[in-house]
């Protein structure tokens, strides 16, 4: 069921309907931050557990890096880097898309994503980015603070490419994650509850906390194939991270852009054809 | 995959009394024993969700195995703080164990939301206790958790093992199993206690987040303890956290052994009888502060 309803107060042109995008996103992000001011005291409590959580990640590797200098052929600080990178990506995810992806089988089951569906607006933004969950934006810059510390403490010296490599690579980890979580989340429609699927999103982002050495060996090495190239989730950190702090690989840096555009291209065409097995549960 | 249990069956003609009227021994007994039967009725009612929850519970631990060789192959040592890396890893697996018993999802969160909203007085007008019912649903719950999770955990732990160089002896696992049921009284009397909270505080879950943070690491299920410097370990140890996770995994690998194990018991029996006293102190004083809200 997708409704695009016209009305006079719509632009008539393409280019005009998509110009709206960025002022309708400005928009719900601010109710969304004005709804979060109103419970200040859980905003700080969110950030003080993502702070704690943070800390103890550091401590976790601080420990670690007393005993040995190179996890998987990385060094400390190449390490830490690596941390905050993922940090960082996933409180984007956090703060963009998981909430809105958490609520979507509620829509399906209590048939309130009719009222979405009416709207007319593209159905996948509308539903995937409705809401920015405000309180674990700031993640997104203790995991640069972080990124920024292991540079520093390196000694690593600034590059323009590498640097722009970096910005490049990670959005392309961002789209990536985002196609992974719109796939789990279009699943709801047939199966209505999301918890298992939650976890699913879960499981995978945990696989994106290790740099792809530790997988590289033995047994694992089905794992590294599997996941960097079937369900390629290992490269939405490994990728940006390496461009930073290791060797530049084009072939990489090619292949995630590549990756990038097929998992969204893919995602949306299943979102799309989950949408059209949607049987409106209230009316 | 979910399977309907036979729904549990109330004989009212049982002798049993429903009032607390009569409160000999036994007819205590027989009334937490009824709570325990139907929350164990309960939990039954899903355990396709449970067994597959559980393996999935699991497959992180497929990472920390990989992360932790590349770490031992790094340091180029064979043993870390007195852990070779096989004892590593039997001990992050023998951590979920651990929790199974000491973790208490919910509860703190639940008393502190029923102080809030009013619903505390059933167990006023009732002739129940609160800290009696919650233990019994809670014991109830614990055991169909470990009763379907046997499955998945005992398959797991028979692919892992490899990693278990040495099984305890009967005297140690008796002292394994004290120690896990102790590890659940800690649990469940500590998170009371943190609920009881809500007598005076109406928001507690947010200390709740912190609390069940902070656990997560000073408990030792991210590492054993013996990792963390020296001035740490100390003050780690002292504290009633680790019976919740790391102490009785060392247990089982044998690092606590003779008058220490002993003594180790002993002072795991001290917190749970302490966290018992602390969530009935807290309760009764803060039933003189109860406003009863919701009408």
């Amino acid at each position: 069921m997708s409704a695009t309803i016209e009305t006079n107060e719509l632009p008539a042109s393409g280019a005009m309907t998509w110009r709206r995008y960025p002022r309708l996103y400005g928009r719900l992000g601010l109710f969304t931050l004005v709804r979060e001011l109103s419970f200040r005291g859980n905003f700080l409590v969110k950030m003080s557990v993502e702070i704690l959580w943070l800390g103890i990640m550091l401590a976790f590797y601080e420990t670690v890096f007393a005993r040995t200098n190179l996890v998987a052929g990385w060094a400390k600080q190449d390490y830490l880097f690596f941390v905050g990178c993922y940090f960082a990506l996933n409180g984007v995810i956090e703060t963009l898309f998981l909430e809105n992806c958490n609520e979507f089988s509620n829509l399906v089951r209590t048939g309130d994503l009719d009222f979405l569906l009416l709207k007319p607006i593209d159905e996948q933004f509308l539903i995937t980015c409705r809401r920015v969950d405000w309180s674990v934006a700031p993640n997104v810059l203790m995991g640069l603070g972080v990124m920024l510390m292991a540079l520093w403490n390196k000694g690593w010296e600034f590059d323009t490419v590498r640097v722009a490599l970096f910005g490049v690579t990670f959005a392309c980890g961002v789209a990536i994650s985002y196609a992974f979580m719109l796939v789990l989340t279009s699943f709801s429609v047939w199966l209505v509850r999301n918890q298992s699927l939650m976890e699913m999103w879960w499981l995978f982002s945990s696989l994106a906390r290790f740099p792809r050495e530790i997988f590289q060996r033995g047994w694992a090495v089905s794992l590294d194939v599997v996941f960097t190239y079937i369900l390629p989730i290992l490269l939405v950190v490994n990728v940006p991270s390496r461009v930073m702090v290791k060797a530049i690989e084009p072939r990489m840096v090619g292949f995630i852009a590549i990756v990038t555009v097929a998992s969204l291209a893919v995602s949306r065409k299943f979102f799309q054809r989950a949408l059209r097995s949607y049987r409106s549960a209230s009316s | 995959m979910s399977y309907v249990a036979e729904p549990p069956r109330f004989d009212l003609n049982d002798p049993a009394p429903a009032s607390g009227g009569d409160l000999v021994p036994g007819s205590v007994w027989r009334k937490y024993y009824r709570v325990w039967r139907v929350s164990l009725a309960e939990r039954m009612t899903y355990r396709g969700d449970f067994l597959l929850g559980t393996f999935l519970r699991f497959l992180p631990m497929i990472t920390t195995i990989l992360l932790w060789q590349a770490i031992y192959d790094g340091s180029g040592q064979s043993s870390l703080a007195g852990f070779t890396y096989n004892q590593m890893i039997a001990y992050l697996l023998l951590v979920h164990i651990s929790r199974m018993f000491s973790s208490m999802p919910g509860l703190a969160a639940g008393i502190a939301r029923e102080i809030r909203d009013g619903t505390l007085k059933k167990y006023l007008i009732q002739p129940l206790d609160l800290l009696g019912y919650l233990i019994s649903y809670r014991a109830a719950h614990k055991m169909t958790y470990i009763v379907t999770a046997a499955v998945p955990y005992g398959i797991i732990f028979f692919l892992c093992r490899g990693f278990f160089d040495t099984m305890p002896s009967g005297p140690v696992f008796l002292a394994y199993l004290a120690s896990l049921i102790l590890a659940f009284l800690i649990g469940f009397y500590f998170e009371a206690a943190v609920g009881m909270v809500g007598f005076w505080f109406l928001e507690v879950t947010s200390v709740l987040y912190i609390v069940m943070t902070l656990n997560y690491f000073i408990s030792g299920q991210m590492l054993p303890l013996d990792l963390l410097p020296p001035f740490w370990v100390g003050v780690l140890k002292a504290m009633p956290f680790q019976y919740m996770a790391y102490f009785p995994a060392v247990v089982f690998l044998g690092k606590v052994q003779g008058p220490d194990l002993i003594w180790g018991l002993a002072i795991e029996a001290f917190w749970a009888i302490f966290f018992a006293v602390l969530a009935r102190v807290l309760y009764s004083r803060g039933l003189r502060r109860y406003g009863a809200y919701g009408g």
